[in-house]
């Protein structure tokens, strides 16, 4: 009967993951070719100020990037650093700019967090630059969606989604090696707990 | 030739005699269900745990300024270092949702009851522990809820009357959580984990001596039982992976939902997380600490509400056997106290105020009173049962019963 308390609880639990509702919904593009495209935005763009630490150049190879075009974002063998001093965005910004290796992950709803920060610059009545999902945000409107007409945001929500996707890998590079080890793993259970089964069902029928 | 070594060995250690003791000729209740499962989904888990923490401690560096960065490398460089990681973390989660369960069933059952006192007690010591070891092992991701998770229950303890303060610089070995403390939690971590294998061998020879509860509740005679082996190793094996389809389940295609998205962040002294929530096994006891605004008082009533499970034998005043299943008002009551465990759990899961705490202290005064008035309400139904007339089921169990009938006789 616990069993059904704690069925309770961690669906509660979810529910509260995901009462974000100021999220926007969007369905991610993770295909390589988007993945690949969100990485060139996240490294010529957030790169300016954020760093990706846990990610080394030579990590964008197992994206399909060639030699050359990795080689030309930066050195391989170092992490993905900010290109501005941490002390000087300090004093632009007044704290150093989040990591965003883990961001994907560390916000709640993910991916759509950031899919909606970027896509949720406004300018307001004084002409000051804010946003919907984060009131008095330091970063500036990186994507330009505050000025943008609708033809062009449609492009640039495209943008925010293939960076929301690659960050998304960033936090969990292993996600795909993960899942596919999952479906070897569990089929051999089943397998296995299906022999199980008839044993126990052979050694019980000894009992009468 | 094995034969030979084995009488060898036999001559200087009892190992076949251990084998027939523990195994082969451990008479075993034939009608145990499913739910007589868990005790070894649970020893079953502390290896899995002591196994992967072996191979996570090699990789792990416990200071502030690297333990993060080394969780990170475990899961992004250390071959297959996700899948211990994720293993050991879905692996604490796990063993508290079986050893709640194996409660329940023993709560259920009335397991409890003479002459298993000693099981009980011991497997509370275990429950403490293993809670110790989880708290413990949280800090050391170094993310924000461990850092400010470990800051909050560290603190509860500066309630203490006169030494609080001192209490808690002992505890932390610094004035907030932070090296000193992570090194500690980290050495101990790895250290309690020994004290509950100590336990569960004392949980496990007492289980020897006084043989498993069933579900009937009373001693079953000779021709009942079977022989541990092989008739339970093959059911428990099966049970063990009907376990492990689910637990792979999370490990492979859920791992992060038992973890708190702020702990992706780096703990940062600085800022304070809007919402601090312990991790879901702690959180009904977590609520029953917010229902009192006391500081003390609620420290006392979160302490009591674990200890109380010990009481059970005392406050437990039917000799009806079987537990809920021959008790109706004491079922009601098992089934109250579940739904009661899972609204302060989510209670706790909320952020304080208004009607969360109205309902809170509603559940909470419910979970003390369903332990206080038990001794009151077994009696009556006790009464009640017997002027009504046992169920022949029952009546049939209780005429097969040697050993008890002789004690029931005399006090009637």
């Amino acid at each position: 009967m616990k069993l059904r308390a704690l069925i309770c609880v961690l669906l509660c639990a979810a529910s509260t993951a995901w009462a974000e509702n100021a999220l926007k919904d969007v369905d991610l593009d993770s295909s390589p070719a988007a993945l690949r495209r969100g990485a060139v935005t996240v490294t010529s763009r957030c790169l300016s100020c954020h760093s990706v630490k846990y990610l080394h150049y030579r990590d964008l190879l197992k994206l399909d990037f060639s030699r050359e075009e990795v080689m030309s974002m930066g050195n391989l063998e170092s992490a993905l650093l900010a290109l501005t001093p941490a002390e000087v965005s300090e004093q632009a910004y007044g704290r150093v700019p989040p990591d965003l290796s883990l961001l994907a992950k560390a916000r709640e709803g993910g991916p759509r967090y950031i899919y909606t920060l970027l896509t949720g610059f406004y300018q307001d009545q004084t002409g000051e630059i804010n946003n919907h999902l984060y009131p008095g945000i330091r970063m500036p409107d990186i994507l330009g969606w505050s000025g943008a007409d609708s033809t062009q945001r449609a492009a640039l929500a495209i943008q925010a989604n293939e960076a929301a996707a690659f960050l998304m890998w960033a936090a969990d590079p292993r996600a795909d090696e993960r899942k596919s080890l999952g479906y070897y793993t569990i089929a051999y259970l089943a397998l296995l707990t299906g022999l199980l089964y008839l044993v126990k069902r052979k050694v019980w029928a000894r009992l009468k | 030739m094995s034969q030979r070594l084995i009488t060898w060995i036999d001559q200087r250690f009892p190992l076949t005699a251990f084998i027939k003791h523990a195994l082969t000729h451990y008479p075993t209740p034939r009608n145990l269900s499913y739910w007589w499962n868990f005790g070894f989904l649970a020893g079953f888990l502390l290896l899995l745990q002591i196994i992967s923490g072996v191979f996570l401690a090699m990789h792990y560096k416990p200071d502030v300024d690297l333990a993060f960065d080394s969780v990170q490398h475990i899961m992004r460089e250390v071959n297959y270092g996700w899948l211990i990681r994720y293993l050991h973390s879905t692996g604490a989660s796990a063993f508290f949702a079986v050893i709640f369960i194996h409660m329940a069933r023993t709560l259920y059952y009335g397991s409890y009851r003479a002459p298993r006192e000693l099981m009980w007690w011991s497997g509370q010591v275990l429950l403490i522990l293993l809670m110790a070891s989880a708290f413990m092992g949280y800090l050391l991701p170094w993310g924000q809820m461990s850092f400010w998770g470990a800051q909050v229950i560290t603190s509860l303890f500066g309630a203490t009357p006169l030494i609080g303060d001192e209490i808690v610089l002992w505890l932390r070995g610094d004035f907030v959580v932070g090296d000193a403390t992570l090194n500690r939690f980290f050495a101990l971590h790895y250290l309690v984990p020994f004290f509950i294998v100590g336990m569960v061998l004392i949980h496990l020879m007492a289980l020897h001596h006084v043989k498993s509860s069933n579900p009937s509740g009373i001693n079953l005679a000779d021709k009942d039982n079977i022989p541990f082996h092989p008739y339970f190793t093959a059911k428990d094996l099966f049970g063990l992976g009907v376990f492990l389809i689910i637990f792979c389940g999370f490990v492979f295609f859920a791992p992060e939902f038992f973890i708190e998205a702020a702990n992706n962040t780096p703990a940062n002294p600085l800022r304070t997380p809007p919402h601090i929530v312990p991790e879901w096994y702690f959180l009904p006891f977590y609520a029953i600490l917010r229902a009192i605004p006391d500081a003390l008082g609620g420290v006392v009533a979160m302490t009591l509400s674990i200890l109380i499970f010990a009481a059970m034998p005392f406050l437990d005043r039917s000799r009806i056997p079987g537990g809920a299943r021959f008790r109706p008002l004491y079922r009601v009551v098992f089934y109250i106290f579940v739904v009661d465990v899972a609204v302060l759990a989510y209670v706790g899961s909320q952020p304080p105020g208004g009607v969360i705490f109205q309902i809170d202290v509603a559940a909470t005064v419910i979970y003390f009173a369903v332990f206080l008035t038990l001794p009151f309400y077994s009696r009556w139904e006790e009464r009640w049962l017997r002027a009504r007339g046992l169920p022949p089921a029952l009546q049939a169990l209780l005429d097969s019963d040697t050993e008890l009938r002789p004690r029931r006789e005399t006090r009637q």
